[in-house]
């Protein structure tokens, strides 16, 4: 029997049958036991009434239910012996009766013996039968519990065993043999599952392996044009090649700047995919603050002075920050950028570092620009959307650049936002978890987040 | 300086060529694959051998690899490469090479070039 149901369906039937079975008999040994019972009254009776016949004073009335009782008797070997019994009364002989009495009582002692025997026997037999009644349902459910435990626990933990095998080894799984019962049945239910989530898996590896190549080539295919773009237009107008007409060298100076912009466009759209994707891991270090603020406000001195703009970077010696350097470099870029975009001329876009008051470090980027509107606030961190303000004609932005600082800045383990009041300028702001001042005057040294912050790993 | 430059894009080589030249006054020899850089680097020497990281019949990195393994190790190699995933980049700087990314500024490849070169410790003559 391989179905744990029909087992131990077969376990209850067994130990009905056996009750019924026992119960069955239980009644017709009480029938023995009553019916001995009975005799026993009986024979009591009848010689209770034979002891006390006296001859001297004779009841006709007696008599008569002596005769009576004589014919009840039928074939009894006792019925002769009451027959005498009835004849000496009658006949009102003391002698012949006290004589045949006494013979009575001696042959009915036999008869009660006996019945007295069969009582006991029958006592004994219910008392037997009481008992294994009893045990009967007690010995069905330790067979039953016998049962569960062998095939139904042992299955189910045979069974979690393998989920869990699946669980942290996918690929090591192996689908086992399904027992022939219920809970083989929900092992094959559980292989085709794993199966599937097997075909899944690998279905969403390749297409992850189509998206990575797919962004490689996109890019090689992509920049090896720009470069022949760039290049001859960059060549012809720096005047290596010869001088040009100056209306020629406008044109041209304005494919190039275009071209500048469309080359930024790419790269950051292939580095957003790759930040979306997951395919961009920091490498964290610990970074000079100052040194790194400076490297990029040399890079931006080209862009501030086209757009007659100061950058101010408040120093903080001996600040050290938990980050990636080219990626924190990205931020900074994006952000100081940005702001000098929308300054006005003579403005000042000043960069500070200061601490939360949970510990983790702030920087801010302010500008003294026209601000942003508060609707806008959340809108300008979303893929090509600027504000709806006029933009300087200096630089022109993809539309990539803060949607890239979010996500970097997030993947350092910060926040990122803006506070800005329309007229008033705005200021960018984002926080980093892990930083430490080497001068050892940091009063909140023990702020700083563990190794194991989120983020930068 | 006498470089080699190894692009199998026509356009890119010849403008990359226009700008070693015109800019930065080098001798550039040009191969257009990478078994030509190969030959071209075991015949004659160079000051600067520039590989483009995808060529075809032999990559940049193979024909860098192949050149070391022939003791052509004094000279030094940059790679040109429209290829931007770390790892790729992780590998050409492993061979001790530098490395400019696509599209480069062709007026600034020159000062790229002596400043990759510097931090080598391998100043342009």
């Amino acid at each position: 029997m391989s179905s744990i149901r029909a087992r131990l369906a077969m376990i209850v039937l067994l130990v009905v049958t056996g009750m019924a079975w026992f119960g069955q008999a239980s009644i017709r040994t009480y029938e023995d036991y009553d019916r001995a019972q009975g005799q026993i009254g009986d024979v009591l009776e009848l010689r209770a009434q034979v002891l006390f016949l006296d001859a001297t004073s004779y009841s006709p009335k007696l008599a008569g239910r002596l005769k009576e009782k004589r014919k009840e008797l039928g074939r009894d070997p006792r019925a002769n012996l009451l027959s005498d019994i009835i004849q000496a009364y009658n006949e009102k002989d003391p002698k012949a009766l006290r004589r045949r009495v006494l013979a009575f009582v001696d042959s009915e002692r036999r008869t009660l013996n006996d019945a007295l025997l069969r009582q006991r026997e029958a006592e004994r037999k219910l008392k037997q039968n009481a008992a294994v009644t009893a045990l009967l349902p007690l010995v069905g459910l330790f067979m039953l519990w016998l049962t569960v435990r062998a095939s139904v626990f042992r299955g189910i933990d045979r069974l979690s065993r393998r989920m869990m095998d699946f669980l942290v080894d996918r690929y090591s799984f192996q689908f086992s043999e399904p027992e022939s019962n219920e809970l083989g049945q929900l092992q094959r239910t559980f292989n085709s599952l794993a199966q599937r989530v097997i075909n899944n898996m690998d279905e969403l590896k390749s297409l992850d392996q189509a998206k990575s190549d797919f962004l490689s080539i996109t890019s090689h295919e992509l920049r090896t044009p720009m470069t022949s773009i760039k290049g001859s237009l960059s060549l012809l107008t720096s005047g290596v090649m010869g001088r040009l007409e100056p209306q020629a060298e406008k044109l041209l100076k304005i494919a190039e700047s275009e071209t500048d912009r469309l080359i930024r466009l790419i790269n950051d759209l292939l580095d957003l995919a790759k930040i979306e994707a997951g395919k961009l891991p920091l490498k964290g270090d610990w970074v000079n603050w100052d040194e790194m603020m400076h490297k990029t406000a040399q890079s931006l001195v080209g862009l501030a002075n086209a757009a007659k703009v100061r950058i101010a970077v408040q120093p903080r010696p001996g600040l050290e920050v938990y980050m990636d350097r080219d990626r924190m470099q990205q931020i900074l870029t994006n952000l100081v950028s940005n702001s000098i975009k929308f300054s006005p001329e003579d403005g000042t876009v000043s960069v500070f570092a200061s601490k939360t008051r949970n510990g983790e470090m702030l920087v801010q980027v302010q500008d003294q620009g026209i601000g942003i509107a508060p609707e806008d606030q959340e809108l300008i961190f979303q893929k090509f959307r600027q504000s709806s303000s006029p933009e300087s004609p200096i630089v022109k932005g993809t539309g990539l650049g803060l949607t890239i600082a979010r996500a970097l800045v997030e993947e350092h383990g910060g926040t990122i936002g803006v506070h800005s009041e329309k007229g008033k300028g705005a200021t960018f702001y984002f926080t980093l978890p892990k930083w430490r001042d080497q001068t050892g005057h940091s009063p909140d040294a023990d702020d700083v987040p563990a190794e194991r912050g989120r983020g930068a790993a | 300086m006498k470089i080699l430059l190894a692009e199998d894009d026509p356009n890119v080589s010849v403008i990359t060529q226009l700008c070693l030249e015109k800019i930065g006054g080098h001798a550039v020899t040009v191969a257009s694959d990478g078994a030509q850089a190969l030959d071209a680097a075991l015949k004659d020497g160079f000051d600067l051998i520039i590989l483009d990281g995808m060529m075809p019949k032999l990559a940049g990195l193979e024909v860098a690899r192949e050149l070391q393994s022939r003791g052509v190790t004094s000279t030094p190699i940059i790679f040109l490469s429209a290829k931007s995933e770390e790892k790729d980049i992780k590998q050409f700087l492993a061979l001790g090479a530098g490395f400019i990314g696509k599209p480069f500024d062709p007026q600034a490849i020159c000062g790229r070039i002596d400043e990759i070169l510097r931090e080598k410790g391998l100043a342009a003559s």
